[in-house]
């Protein structure tokens, strides 16, 4: 697939395996006839023969050689031109007889070669046939000045071209074809991996939540009298175990909120803070978390050394986005350079932290001067982490790659590559056929003994042109019965045109079968391996030899133009034979592999992508509410016993029970998250009803999420009944809570986050409240397009 | 509009708690209300006492598959004022009762808060809407419903969302009465375009009579 002017990998190949070919080709053929005419050449010749041979054969050397060494495009067109261009003019001097016909194969191979080699660089390919036709026809008037020079050849010459040119641009579109269909199962595969990826790393974060933080709030929430002392190490633990996550620095949290969360201590240690704090100061969790943690440190620390129970405590937002935190006191005071290495305190839980989420952490202090502590830290906008980027860090799951996938896309290139194949077998069939073949059986129809005969070997060749052509264009294998008797009828006809031939004929002007045979062959075989096709090119030529000894046995020269013109029309064609089964057996695969190698790459860097957003996505929702309430509870600031403190912990469990339903497969995902919210308050004794009216449709899961949120707000501050409904009208969705509130109304206010997400401006959410009565309603209007129903 | 006099009804139900429950909520309306006759089948309400009685409450699960909306549509015929009290809490059940002609549709939630309530209106022939019917109404997307204003559709499902008419007059800035008056109105609106019944000429009429409606609307 052209992607951005982007050859695919079958394409990229294909290019890469006809130039090699063509090149290879091209020198064999220049090589052997080369010294062929050197050996007949007569001895006075040679000479001449060597100065015009010489340079070809060395410019063939140099090009062979520049396939592994790229040249410049000019020097490799001007070495070519340098081959082609001394062939054409040896004629003349090369040897006898053959000299003729061989500088003829020679250069109408060489044409054919170019445009393969060319293949990128059509209008380079042309120039060069040029070239070598026009040498080819000075060549000829230089070696007979006494008659017109011969115009067939070099109309064959221009049919080749045009008919090699032609090949290529069939099995590049094959190649182009099988490059966009891949690209477009790779994506759909890709999506599906991802998918699963998305799917797993959120499984896994539920469960992770499930197990920590959601467990403890819920116990916090419905707790009564009970030993507490398990809840601080809990929630501290179950802080770490959100924080190990990846991507827990990205959600946001309130550090003015953790700030005032700081433990002051028990006691003889307690240390009274007095603090100016600048609130609220927002800032990514990993950050916010590493201040608060070294402040609490450094807390402890004034108790323990210091010798003054005073200290206070600054923070305040500095530019745009960066945040200062300072905590000072008049005590003591030391020297920081003479701390003994192994006290960790300042090092590791101040200092190293905060670097570790890229802040400082400064400490000033003097023997009697007292100790100033600063933490700054600067949001880099999406300065690169560690682990950024680096996929093996985040753990990112492999996408599942298989063998299957691999051979699926191998067999699907190389079906492409063979159809093509096939396609350009077929077109060359049938346009020497009704060209060249055609016009030497009307133009010889004397000749023949019986014409009859020929033209029926000719009309038998016709027919399996088009029943094998009709298969393919329908897209069909050839059935082997159909194979073997077209197969039978090729070789048949082979044989009724050489013995129907006068002496002397074979292979000449008149010989118009023994060109075109092959092609029929290579058309019906090209999906088998190459020696099948060589059998038979080798059965072809075996009963046209046995046909001219039939006739008498011929001359050594005779012999030679014979051999000349097989390894002309049955080289070629074999030659084209090897390049086909080459691009099936060797090209497909390898552009398989490294379609399977981009693709795996792809689709490593999209699952990192979309985990990073998802990630992000989550935190956000819950580190502003749940990670400020885990550290109250985790440094014993927020007690389990204050029933607003509880009220909040129902509130936070019944939005994480929310979200753990949110991934289920069920047909009414809005009924079943609202269940969620509805069991957790049933578990703290609330009476809960639950009634749904009118046709459930499709809601997205983000105004899922706004609708559901009063709810589990509403029924996490009620303690005796509640009332939860569902209305489905042909343009809204309204989902309606009505519960008792246990609290006043200024902390019910606070519990609703005011500035909490950028909300869909579709969904609006209404609150009444008449006495205790609370009654919240959130309801969206549906898109009228969208939406197909549930049944 | 209401009177004192005593309202006599059968009760048609085969769970013998909801029985006693019904009778004992009975027991405590200002206004007499007296079972004259209660049991598991209908035909109590086809013979004395029970045929004389001024309503039927009616169980539409009488231990059999389908609803007994066939009985229910024999009563109507003739000419009993039905309240149907049923497990089933879903609008196509409310909807279909409705259609056939009965006062009210209750579902079992709601006995507690409305049974009396809705018996009582029944038996003045006054029109009476509880919430889960309500909630039927407003989502209702038949063809054959009649045209109601937005205001009417809102008041209908707020009313079933909250439960509490306060709520629903608090929130749209209305007097209590006037939230009523919104459900009477959708009541009789589905009363004009029903079956021909004893329920839908009584509603219309007074409903005419008292201007709650204008015959233009209907």
């Amino acid at each position: 697939m052209r992607i951005g002017g982007q050859e695919g990998n079958s394409e990229r190949l294909v290019n890469r395996t006809v130039e090699r070919y063509g090149v290879w080709l091209r020198s064999a053929v220049v090589l052997l006839c080369g010294a062929l005419g050197l050996v007949w050449a007569d001895a006075s010749d040679v000479p001449r023969a060597l100065s015009l041979l010489a340079p070809a054969v060395l410019a063939s050397g140099l090009r062979l050689w520049a396939l592994r060494r790229p040249l410049p495009l000019a020097l490799l067109w001007t070495l070519d031109a340098a081959v082609v261009t001394p062939m054409g003019l040896a004629q003349p001097v090369l040897g006898g007889e053959g000299a003729n016909a061989m500088v003829e194969v020679a250069v109408g191979i060489s044409v054919i070669a170019f445009q393969f080699e060319w293949a990128t660089r059509p209008a380079a390919g042309v120039a060069l046939a040029v070239a070598g036709g026009a040498a080819c026809v000075l060549g000829d008037i230089l070696s007979s000045p006494a008659h017109d020079p011969d115009v067939v050849p070099l109309v064959r010459m221009l049919i080749q071209v045009g008919l090699s040119r032609a090949g290529y641009l069939i099995v590049r579109a094959r190649a182009r074809a099988a490059d966009r269909s891949a690209a477009v199962r790779a994506a759909l595969r890709r999506e599906a991996d991802v998918a699963a990826a998305r799917r797993a790393t959120e499984r896994e974060y539920l469960a992770t939540l499930h197990d920590t933080a959601s467990a403890t709030l819920l116990m916090v929430s419905q707790g009564d009298s009970r030993d507490w002392s398990w809840l601080p190490p809990r929630a501290r633990q179950d802080l770490e175990a959100l924080s190990a996550m990846p991507g827990f620095e990205t959600g946001s949290v309130d550090l003015a909120a953790l700030l005032r969360c700081v433990p002051e201590g028990e006691g003889q240690a307690r240390v009274r803070l007095t603090t100016h704090i600048e609130g609220p100061l927002a800032m990514p969790s990993g950050p916010g978390l590493a201040i608060f943690n070294g402040v609490r440190e450094a807390v402890t620390n004034v108790s323990r050394h210091a010798g003054v129970r005073e200290a206070e405590l600054r923070a305040w937002r500095e530019g745009a986005n960066g945040v200062v935190v300072e905590l000072s006191d008049a005590g003591g005071g030391f020297d920081p350079d003479s701390v003994p290495v192994r006290r960790r305190g300042i090092s590791g839980s101040i200092v190293g932290r905060m670097r570790a989420v890229g802040g400082t952490a400064s400490i000033t202090s003097r023997p009697g001067t007292g100790t100033r502590v600063e933490w700054r830290w600067h949001d880099r906008g999406r300065a690169p982490r560690t682990g950024d980027g680096v996929l093996q860090a985040t753990g990112a799951p492999c996408p599942p790659r298989g063998q299957a996938q691999h051979t699926a896309a191998v067999r699907f290139i190389r079906g492409q590559l063979l159809y093509g194949s096939q396609l350009v077998a077929l077109l060359i069939c049938l346009v020497w056929q009704f060209t060249i073949s055609l016009r030497r059986l009307v133009a010889h129809q004397d000749v023949y003994q019986p014409a009859w005969a020929q033209t029926a070997a000719f009309v038998c060749l016709v027919a399996v042109a088009v029943t094998g052509g009709a298969h393919l264009l329908r897209g069909r294998r050839i059935p082997p019965g159909v194979r073997g008797w077209c197969l039978g009828s090729v070789l048949a006809a082979s044989a009724v045109s050489a013995y129907t031939l006068p002496a002397g004929h074979s292979t000449g002007p008149a010989d118009w079968a023994f060109g075109v045979v092959g092609w029929h062959a290579l058309f019906l075989l090209a999906d088998l391996r190459v020696r099948v096709y060589a059998a038979i090119l080798g059965a072809h030529i075996g009963i046209n030899s046995a046909s001219v000894v039939w006739h008498g046995a011929p001359t050594a020269a005779e012999a030679a133009v014979l051999g000349i013109a097989t390894v002309g029309s049955c080289g070629l064609q074999l030659a084209i034979g090897v390049l086909m089964t080459h691009l099936l057996r060797d090209t497909a695969p390898a552009a398989g592999s490294a379609a399977a190698r981009e693709e795996e790459l792809r689709t490593r860097e999209r699952i990192h992508e979309h985990l990073q957003s998802d990630h992000k996505e989550r935190y956000r929702a819950l580190t502003a509410t749940t990670v400020p309430l885990l550290v109250g509870l985790g440094h014993g600031v927020l007690s389990p016993h204050d029933e607003e403190v509880r009220l909040r912990c129902g509130v936070e469990g019944a939005r994480m029970r929310r979200l753990f339903a949110e991934g289920d497969a069920v047909a009414d995902p809005l009924l079943n998250e609202l269940r969620a919210c509805v069991e957790v308050a049933e578990h703290q004794g609330v009476t809960v009803s639950l009634a749904v009216r009118g046709r459930p449709g499709e809601v997205p899961v983000e105004v899922r999420r706004e609708l559901v949120d009063p709810v589990a707000v509403t029924l996490g501050r009620t303690r005796s009944a509640a009332r939860v409904t569902v209305v489905w009208t042909p343009g809204a969705v309204r989902v309606s809570v009505v519960g008792v509130d246990c609290a006043d109304d200024r902390t019910e206010a606070s519990a609703v986050p005011a500035h909490s997400r950028a909300a869909d401006p579709h969904v609006s959410v209404v609150r009444t409240r008449r006495g205790e009565s609370v009654w919240a309603e959130a309801s969206w209007s549906r898109p009228v397009s969208s939406g197909v129903d549930l049944p | 509009m209401s009177n004192d006099a005593p309202v006599s009804v059968v009760v048609i139900d085969d769970h013998p708690a909801i029985l006693s429950g019904v009778e004992m909520w009975y027991g405590a309306s200002p206004r007499p209300i007296i079972v004259v006759a209660a049991g598991a089948s209908v035909r109590e309400a086809w013979t004395a006492p029970g045929s004389a009685a001024d309503v039927v409450v009616l169980d539409l699960q009488l231990g059999e598959a389908v609803p007994a909306f066939s009985s229910l549509r024999r009563l109507v015929d003739a000419g009993r004022q039905v309240v149907v009290y049923s497990m089933r809490d879903d609008e196509k059940t409310a909807l279909t009762c409705l259609d056939l002609g009965a006062a009210t549709f209750l579902t079992k939630s709601e006995g507690q808060e409305h049974l009396v309530e809705a018996t009582l209106a029944a038996a003045d022939e006054r029109p009476y809407m509880p919430p889960a019917l309500a909630g039927a109404l407003g989502t209702n997307a038949r063809a054959d419903r009649p045209q109601l204003s937005s205001r009417e559709e809102n008041v209908l499902i707020e009313w079933f969302q909250s439960e509490s008419k306060e709520l629903v007059a608090q929130r749209l800035g209305i007097s209590v009465r006037t939230v009523n008056s919104y459900l009477d109105r959708v009541r009789i609106k589905y009363a004009n375009v029903g079956r021909p019944a004893r329920t839908k000429a009584s509603l219309v009429a007074r409903a005419v009579q008292d201007g709650l409606v204008d015959v233009d609307d209907l």
